[in-house]
């Protein structure tokens, strides 16, 4: 039972802030998965939740108590490194035991808790061990281990499979999803993947310069991104983004012109009017090849991944890619004529503001735990 | 083709090696078999390679009227008082200014291993004046600061270079686990620390034992180390071969094996594994 609780969080290196005034609240039980490209203060605002780094300013709460001058031991908190930081010298049962012992926890006692945390993990043949005659993914679960078994109220992780191969990042990612089930604890999750981040998180921050663009869950960022930079950072491949001229906007919507016709896009107008200069976002997956449409491209480049195919296009002033079906059977310097159904485009403004959907997707509000079936 | 390219700067390396080895183990191989040789044959115009080992040289050192012994005890207990301190403080002190985050700190550093570049003929007699204001000649006290004045720099650069290279993940991650700052370094930090600790002692070790310069200025008849002794066998109406050859071997020998080890410390990553 943990919660947290960041208001307005500022960090200043010597002269230069890395985080810009951050404000957040984690609920009891949340997985929560701060994003944004390298560089953007992910860790810094993960450290000084750990107590590695102080804040210059602002409050960090944990079940509603200030604990900005509490040291790291004493924050009750748990955390994997990028590195793992697993201590060398020791054995894997002394790594994952280390913070018991420091709690002077009996040796008994502190076996059997290592031993349990061992068998969530399938870490009982390796307790042995040192670290070094693991491989990467067995570390990356004793570090984990290590973390469940100091019993943490909240759980951190600094890009915690950054280093692990494809393949055993999507391994990792769901062993991580079903942990978070079954220790049914709050965890904060760092990456620059917003794949990582879509697939796990209740709930995405997405961080650009020391300062969070948005938070909301992983359909909303999806559906309603709220301005350029997380429609294009959310979503693989990224958005297209295309200057368009404002033929008219009234309640229902916002007329742009397109070069094969106008589209009404339906979007709060928010004062835009007629010769503003807007700028339409569509997504690669909502793109459609389709004859009679209004936009035309010459094929650059495909790339055929069996299941879909995606297409780069480009004409005279633009650029586009589109992600269509895996039997596509064009090639490279066909010319096509594609579309896109108008509610699922968004426009963006001079400063990138989004205009707002005038409809909520109806997966906007969809709790995390109803993608994950069985248990509970 | 890309052999016949790197064929020529290898036989020339091997070339440039084996002239370097040649260069230091001939005299050191010359010195250790003799010290085993008879008198008569040590000063043999063609030197001899088969002979009769001898230890007469060893036993007269340590038997004679002016025995070895307390030389040997002199050097050992300064020259493993001085390290003992400039290791300890070294490594405190390397932790510290590896840690810390102070503006200026390169500067810091760089003065304090500056304090080690100076050449000990220009500290000499200041030391010596000093020293003397203190009552410090003649005491085995007086040569363990001698050699701390610079082992203690130097241990401090060297561990700082080995702690800066020991991941600050390893004492974060001890923190969160529950440690104090002190507990982090005492569990975590110290046991990993090996190498250099051992690495930067025996290089301190070297120079200690080795000096002469110092130990000949500062030391008296009671507190006078190996290398003085080694030189006091080169009088005015001889030089006794056999014994100078056996105080070399002696004072050789612990430091060629020590040098070994440190190689050996130097080239372990004890922290391979650690963090990827
Ligand atoms: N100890 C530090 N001193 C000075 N600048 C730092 C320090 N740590 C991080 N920074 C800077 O803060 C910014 C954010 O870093 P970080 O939080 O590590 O980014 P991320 O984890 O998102 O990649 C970077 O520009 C980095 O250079
Ligand atoms: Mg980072």
């Amino acid at each position: 039972m943990a919660t947290l609780q960041l208001n307005n969080i500022v960090k200043d290196f010597g002269g230069t802030q890395v985080i810009k005034g951050v404000d957040l609240e984690v609920k009891d039980r949340e997985f929560v998965v701060f994003v944004g490209p390298s560089g953007c203060g992910k860790s810094t605002l993960m450290r000084m939740i750990a107590g590695l780094e102080s804040a210059t300013s602002g409050d960090i709460l944990i079940d509603g108590e200030r604990i900005n001058d509490v040291g790291p031991a004493d924050r009750g908190l748990a955390m994997v490194f990028q590195s793992y930081a697993l201590y060398p010298h020791m054995t894997v049962e002394d790594n994952m035991g280390f913070s018991l012992r420091l709690a002077k926890v009996p040796k008994a006692e502190r076996r059997e808790k290592v031993l349990a945390a061992a068998r969530i993990l399938q870490l009982e043949e390796l307790l042995d061990r040192k670290p070094r005659a693991l491989s990467g993914g067995q570390r990356q679960r004793v570090a984990i281990g290590r973390a469940i078994v100091r019993n943490p109220s909240i759980f951190l992780f600094d890009e915690p499979l950054s280093n692990l191969d494809a393949a055993l990042r999507v391994q990792m990612r769901i062993e991580l999803a079903r942990l978070h089930e079954e220790l049914d604890a709050t965890m904060i999750y760092v990456t620059h993947d917003q794949i990582e981040a879509m697939t796990m998180a209740d709930k995405i921050v997405v961080l650009q310069g020391g300062v969070v663009e948005q938070i909301g869950s992983p359909m909303a960022l999806y559906h309603h991104p709220r301005n350029r930079f997380v429609a294009g950072f959310i979503g693989s491949p990224k958005m297209n983004f295309l200057g368009v001229e404002v033929r008219g906007a009234d309640a229902e919507g916002v007329d742009v012109v397109l070069p094969g016709g106008d589209c009404r896009v339906p979007v709060e107008a928010n004062g835009v009017s007629s010769g503003d200069t807007l700028t339409l976002g569509v997504r690669p997956e909502h793109l459609t090849l389709d004859d009679q449409g209004p936009l035309t491209g010459n094929i650059l480049v495909i790339e055929r991944l069996g299941g879909a195919t995606t297409l780069y296009l480009e004409n005279a002033d633009s650029q586009w890619t589109l992600v269509a079906d895996g039997d596509v059977a064009h090639r490279v310097h066909d010319q096509v004529r594609f579309s896109f159904d108008p509610a699922c485009a968004h426009l963006f403004n001079g400063s990138g503001e989004a205009l707002p959907h005038r409809h909520r997707h109806p997966l906007v509000a969809i709790d995390r735990k109803e993608n994950r079936a069985p248990s509970a | 083709m890309k052999t016949s390219k790197r064929w020529l700067p290898l036989t020339f390396k091997i070339a440039l090696l084996t002239l370097l080895l040649l260069w230091t183990l001939i005299p050191i191989t010359w010195m250790v078999l003799s010290s085993f040789k008879p008198n008569d044959i040590i000063t043999a115009g063609t030197p001899r390679v088969f002979f009769t080992p001898t230890l007469e040289h060893y036993t007269s050192l340590f038997s004679s009227g002016n025995s070895l012994w307390p030389y040997l005890l002199n050097s050992l207990f300064i020259a493993g008082v001085s390290t003992l301190i400039a290791v300890v403080l070294g490594c405190m002190a390397g932790f510290g200014l590896s840690r810390i985050r102070i503006k200026g700190k390169q500067h810091l550093a760089f003065w304090i291993i500056s304090t080690r570049m100076a050449p000990i003929a220009a500290v000499i007699v200041p030391l010596y004046l000093l020293f003397r204001y203190l009552y410090l000649l003649d005491t085995h006290a007086g040569l363990i600061v001698a050699y701390l004045s610079f082992n203690l720099p130097f241990a401090i650069w060297l561990m700082t270079a080995f702690f800066d290279d020991l991941p600050l993940d390893l004492e974060e991650a001890a923190m969160i686990d529950g440690a104090t700052k002190l507990q982090a370094f005492r569990y975590v930090v110290l046991p990993l620390m090996t190498p250099g600790l051992v690495t930067t002692a025996i290089l301190c070790f070297i120079f200690a034992w080795n000096d002469y310069a110092f130990a000949q200025t500062f030391s008296g008849p009671s507190t006078q180390t190996i290398p003085i002794a080694a030189a006091q066998l080169l009088t005015q109406t001889g030089i006794d071969w056999g014994k100078l050859l056996a105080i070399g071997t002696i004072v050789v020998c612990p430091m060629a094996i020590a040098g070994l080890l440190v190689k050996r410390w130097l080239v372990q990553g004890l922290t391979l594994g650690a963090v990827k």
